[in-house]
């Protein structure tokens, strides 16, 4: 449950376009290219952003079901083990998916990092 | 994606009650009395499997639930014994005793193909998993 959590804070803190207006601040001397960045992702930038949570808090949702039907099992509730194993499988599939998704905007962002300006 | 694993859950959830149906006909096989104490043979139960109306999706796929257990009502099967406690008493089968009349080979024909279908929707499971597993790797 936290390696959602931190991943959509991640997620959240990457995709705020100021904090990549300030980034590419950092990189770029011109301040006009930079504000024209944040100015054009922050519109796009709210869309993304929410879509995003709304992955992370589901994979998390998923995940949350499958633990609380995992102790239902071993506590001795009255659960079938079929339902209990397939939704393990469907929070293990979210989260890989998820994970994914991760991994490559990551390395969009590490090859926009790598531009030299 | 998810929704083709769902449908297969309830597959095995609708087959493993079946066996469990199956289980408790073959274990109460020479039951003579009844749940309540009376001197009636048990007679075996059978779910009934229906189309989960929860559980159609627009793609066209269904899930399965069991939508009740019905019991038989069949002719027991009656074995002369007179000094049985149980025996019946007046009419004309005075001096025999109704056990069950349940066949064992049917039960268990119907276990295997239980069984067998368990197994088909565990291979569904598999594929749609790997299906997924494998869209990933477009991604990475």
């Amino acid at each position: 449950m936290t390696i959602p959590t931190s991943v959509s804070s991640m997620f959240s803190q990457r995709l705020d376009m100021p904090l990549t207006a300030k980034l590419l601040e950092k990189t770029a001397a011109p301040g006009q290219v930079a504000s024209g960045q944040a100015a054009t992702g922050q519109v796009q930038s709210h869309d993304f952003v929410s879509m995003l949570g709304q992955g992370v808090s589901e994979v998390n949702s998923l995940q949350q079901q499958s633990t609380q039907s995992v102790n239902e099992m071993l506590t001795g509730g009255d659960v079938q083990p079929a339902e209990v194993f397939a939704s393990v499988q469907k929070a293990d599939m979210a989260f890989r998916m998820l994970l994914q998704v991760r991994n490559k905007l990551m390395q969009a962002y590490e090859e926009v990092n790598a531009i030299r300006i | 994606m998810f929704s083709a694993l769902d449908v297969s859950t309830s597959a095995l959830v609708a087959q493993r009650i079946r066996l469990n149906t199956i289980s408790g006909n073959i274990a109460n096989m020479s039951s003579i009395q009844n749940e309540n104490g009376e001197a009636k043979p048990y007679q075996a139960r059978y779910p009934i499997f229906q189309t989960d109306e929860n559980m159609v999706g627009p793609e066209g796929m269904a899930g399965v639930k069991v939508a009740s257990v019905e019991t038989e009502d069949k002719e027991p099967n009656y074995r002369y014994q007179p000094e049985h406690p149980l025996a019946v008493k007046e009419g004309k089968w005075k001096g025999y005793v109704a056990y069950p009349s349940i066949n064992l080979n049917e039960q268990f024909v119907d276990a295997l193909e239980s069984t067998r279908s368990y197994e088909a929707n565990l291979g569904v499971m598999e594929i749609s998993k790997n299906m997924g597993r494998q869209s990933l790797s477009i991604l990475a």
